[in-house]
């Protein structure tokens, strides 16, 4: 270092959440006798206006170059003091925060213990800031196609919302229609809208978007880039490779049905009248519920959590089954006046807007709701000659406490979602993770619910997990406004903190290619060298600590940074003070 | 054993006068809202559930609908509209067409027209027989009312009044024996010993001349109004078949007789214009609905008492061959009424409810000497609280 070091340190009161244990009077006289330090103060809120430009003013006043709060966890004001960093015109990067907070006062009660380890804390900070260089952000241009996979409800949203943004999209498609799983389903609940209504509209819009490139029987083989630049090749119908370069990457491919053939007492596959939610909803479609013998069913009954919420299949609810079950009921009954709807629940889960005014209705039509209990599912078996019925479903019910047996000529399984076979091949392409059902995970289940471990890829729908059509649309929407956020941008900042390798020192070994959660390690093969992604790295530091030629750098968690801090809190360091 | 449900039966209890009950989600309001609701006999949701499901069976066997006396709280505390009240009424309809061996009450029930035809042919019959009787082998002469020479004379009426009582008894007594058969077949507490039937006695005599559990429900005027219906008419009867003679041998009748008979009219008449204003205003909820055998019930009842009266005020005022023609309009009234309406239809529950509180007492008593043969710690649990 040419210039003469300029420390300043700033320890906070926090009201008397630091105060009350800590005698932040004590640090900062201490902390004033350091070596490089030029004022040490202490004050009741630092991260309030008048202490930031306490700060701020020392900095132009004595020329700091340097500054150490002693305050709280850098999660939450270490953008706040970097900004006044900036403020007062030198690189924010020059800021250290020592966490006396969580990781002292809130933790220990011994005033004079305490305000020991926060001068010890305080001090290995300023021993670590003297060596923190002036970082730069970088941005890298965005591009503002959009490639979204699925053409269901989903993907149809993400697209037209971008297209009629004016963004390009391609639509990747592996089946010969669009429309998805919503395309099998006549009515919707809780509304009884027609489906079919519902999927022409976005079906025509989106063909005639000239923004949209709809890509039927496609699939996507490799997916290469980082967020704002990546290279996509989909393969279509005629085996031909596309080279597609897009800004994003939307997922939403959707989800399977449960194979009710699984559950043996529910003798699906062995009993021709037991048919699953979707083979009724074709029957209706094409307007006419009849049994396999061509009769029209007396006795209809509907079965739900068909694979859901069961720890053999899946323990989760599907969502949208109980209310497709209810649509059935009113659909049953409007087609078969004189037909007996019995419903066979472990709870009722009508939790959507108009859901639960629909559970009433439904009960007024007369359809019998029993409840049975989890771990006792029902069992199906053929009913005798004389019986004016073909099945009996055994089931204990819940309400009545009674072992009942319901007479059935149709019993539907409402089978629940999962994810599709080709989920994991998915998420390997895009390079998303998958929970222990298959499902995609998001970013954060509550506060970024579209985005996910890789920048720039999104998820949208029940792609992630079991959802309805309003919730789908919804996320739909989230991801393209997301996207059209950056494209509006334009480029994409990178934190300044990501990690670099001296190119010089790697020999090529890839060991920290495979390490990277981000897959932001890069191996370039003609110069036999990797390098890293500065806009994907999360600067985690795994490929810095992996790498057996120490030839990977971690922007400011260098090693003479870590080392100095580490110093800094040594007692024989302490002691060299003063 | 599963036991079968029958999805046809809520649709059945329709003609009985259940409509809501399918809004039920069992929520058990009306239970905590009864105050007869008590282990063992949790109602009124326990039948709603049955009667959702289609458990004849069960239903069948219960007693719970005859141990609810309809004041109408469970319907007011219901969330969904559900008329537990109304639906515990209309499974008492049904329960009284179930014991009956000879489908009758099952026919009327379902069929406010076949009800009226039958009254019509039963009263036509009736007017019919009895002047016929008169002409031929009676008095004869249409104006003599009173005496031997009367034309219709006391000691034949007499007894044929016995003969049909006779009848009526031995309906309600196979009736109430078939109902007995079904609770016991489904009552899920051990076999109940002889010494509890003769313990548990004088239980039928305490609620069929007091109803003392009516008098425990919130509302104590429709117990009041009932408990005046029931001894009118047992002072009616009491005064027909053990002193008709004396009443129709007159003109000298003794003057007590006179009193009672007033009485009893003055009761008979008041209660039944008050239960006509209320199912006409449907302000209490137990007056809310009204079957179409309600009505039957109250028509007849008007049609007896007028024509009685005005059957007596002509006797007394010297008018006697009018008083003759009034007199066989009332029996056209009282026969069909007595020999439709107490086995098959409304007034079984004389009956039914009698003995639904007598089982009922044998089976918390059998629970009781059952818990108590069992360990203390159990039986603290399974003690059911006396009713």
């Amino acid at each position: 270092m040419e210039e003469q070091l300029k420390i300043g340190v700033y320890v906070c009161n926090c009201g008397t959440n630091i105060a009350k244990v800590v005698n932040v009077e004590e640090v900062a006289e201490s902390l004033g006798k350091m070596d490089g330090v030029v004022v040490a103060r202490s004050y009741k809120y630092m991260c309030s206006n008048p202490g930031q430009e306490m700060i701020v003013n020392d900095i132009k006043n004595l020329g700091l170059n340097r500054v150490v709060v002693a305050a709280c966890s850098p999660r939450m004001h270490e953008p706040t003091f970097r900004k006044a960093l900036e403020n007062a015109g030198i690189n924010p990067y020059f800021l250290e925060m020592a966490n006396i907070r969580e990781q002292c006062s809130w933790v220990h009660d011994d005033p004079i213990e305490a305000t020991e380890k926060a001068r010890v804390l305080t001090s290995a900070a300023v021993n670590r800031v003297q060596y923190h260089e002036p970082l730069e952000k970088r941005s890298v241009p965005m591009c503002p196609a959009t490639l979204v996979l699925g053409g269901g409800v989903a993907g149809l949203a993400v697209a037209l919302e971008l297209g009629d943004a004016g963004q390009q999209v391609y639509l990747v498609e592996r089946e010969n229609r669009l429309g998805g799983n919503v395309a099998r389903v006549d009515l919707t609940a809780p509304y009884l809208d027609s489906a079919r209504d519902l999927l022409t509209e976005f079906i025509t819009r989106a063909n005639q978007n000239p923004k949209i490139t709809v890509m039927l029987e496609s699939k996507l083989v490799e997916l290469g880039g980082y967020v704002g630049n990546f290279q996509a090749r989909v393969e279509d119908a005629q085996g031909d490779v596309l080279e597609l370069a897009v800004g994003s990457v939307v997922v939403c491919t959707g989800y399977k049905e449960f194979d009710a053939s699984r559950i043996k007492s529910l003798a699906y596959g062995w009993l021709p009248n037991v048919i699953t939610s979707f083979e009724l909803e074709d029957m209706i479609r094409k307007g006419k519920i009849l049994t396999n013998e061509g009769k029209v069913p007396q006795y209809v009954s509907l079965i739900h959590c068909v694979g859901s919420r069961s720890l053999e299949y899946h323990p989760y609810c599907s969502r949208v089954c109980c209310m497709t079950a209810l649509k059935f009921a009113n659909e049953v009954k409007s087609a078969i006046p004189n037909s007996y709807v019995s419903d066979l629940y472990i709870d009722m889960h009508a939790f959507g807007k108009g859901c639960e005014d629909f559970y009433r209705k439904s009960s007024e039509v007369k359809t019998m709701f029993l409840m049975y209990e989890k771990n006792h599912p029902p069992r199906i078996r053929e009913a005798g000659p004389d019986d004016d019925c073909g099945m009996f479903i055994w089931v204990k019910e819940q309400l009545s406490g009674e072992e009942i047996e319901i007479p059935s000529d149709l019993v539907v399984l409402m089978v629940g979602m999962e994810p599709r076979e080709d989920s994991e091949s998915v998420a390997h392409l895009v390079n998303i993770s998958r929970d222990k059902h298959g499902w995609f995970i998001e970013s954060h289940p509550k506060l970024d619910p579209v985005a996910t471990t890789t920048d720039g890829v999104f998820i949208a729908g029940a792609c992630s997990s079991p959802k309805d059509i309003p919730d789908t649309v919804a996320q739909a929407r989230a991801a393209a406004a997301r996207i059209l956020a950056k494209i509006a941008k334009g480029e994409i900042w990178a934190d300044a903190i990501y990690a670099e390798v001296d190119e010089d020192l790697c020999s090529g070994c890839r060991m920290c290619n495979e390490l990277c959660p981000y897959t932001a390690v890069e191996y370039d093969k003609a110069t036999k060298r990797s390098h890293v992604i500065y806009a994907m790295c999360k600067a985690c530091g795994a490929c810095v600590a992996a790498c057996p030629s120490g030839a990977i750098k971690a922007r400011h968690f260098t090693d003479q940074q870590i080392f100095a801090q580490i110093e800094g809190v040594l007692p024989w360091h302490l002691n060299h003070v003063s | 054993m599963a036991v079968r449900v029958n999805p046809k039966l809520i649709d059945d209890l329709e003609y009985y006068g259940a409509q809501d009950v399918i809004k039920c989600y069992h929520c058990g309001n009306c239970s905590a809202a009864c105050p007869f609701s008590k282990e063992p006999f949790v109602f009124p949701r326990r039948s709603m559930r049955y009667l959702q499901m289609g458990l004849e069976q069960r239903l069948k066997g219960t007693l719970e609908p005859w141990l609810c006396y309809y004041c109408g709280e469970c319907s007011e505390e219901c969330p969904r509209g559900a008329e537990p009240g109304e639906t515990m009424m209309s499974m008492r309809r049904w329960l009284t067409a179930q014991y009956d061996f000879t489908g009758m009450a099952d026919i009327f029930y379902r069929s406010w027209k076949a009800e009226l035809w039958a009254v019509l042919i039963v009263a036509l019959l009736t007017g019919i027989g009895l002047l016929l009787y008169g002409f031929n082998w009676g008095g004869g002469n249409l104006s003599i009312y009173d005496g031997p020479q009367a034309f219709l004379p006391s000691s034949a009426i007499h007894t044929f009044d016995w003969i049909m009582g006779g009848f009526l008894l031995v309906l309600l007594y196979f009736n109430s024996l078939r109902m007995w058969y079904f609770v016991m077949k489904e009552q899920r507490v051990p076999k109940i010993k002889l010494s509890i039937y003769i313990k548990k006695l004088y239980v039928l005599f305490l609620h069929f001349f007091t109803q003392k559990r009516y008098s425990e429900c919130e509302r104590k005027r429709p117990w009041i109004l009932h408990l005046v219906l029931m001894f009118s008419y047992l002072t009616m009867l009491i005064l027909i078949m053990l002193f008709l003679r004396q009443v129709q041998d007159g003109p000298a009748i003794d003057w007590r007789v006179h009193v009672f008979g007033y009485l009893a009219a003055i009761g008979l008449i008041t209660t039944v214009i008050l239960a006509i204003r209320g199912r006409l205003k449907k302000t209490d909820p137990y007056h809310k609905h009204s079957h179409e055998s309600d009505w039957m019930f109250l028509i007849l009842l008007v049609i007896v008492s007028v024509t009685g009266v005005l059957q007596h005020v002509l006797h007394r005022v010297g008018l006697y061959a009018p008083a003759n023609i009034m007199y066989v309009l009332h029996m056209m009234g009282v026969v069909p009424m007595l020999v439709l309406e107490v086995p098959f239809s409304k007034w079984a529950h004389l009956a039914y409810r009698t003995f639904a509180m007598y089982f009922s007492e044998l089976e918390v008593e059998a629970l009781k000497q059952q818990a108590k043969a069992q360990q203390p710690i159990d039986a603290a649990r399974q003690v059911p609280q006396a009713a």
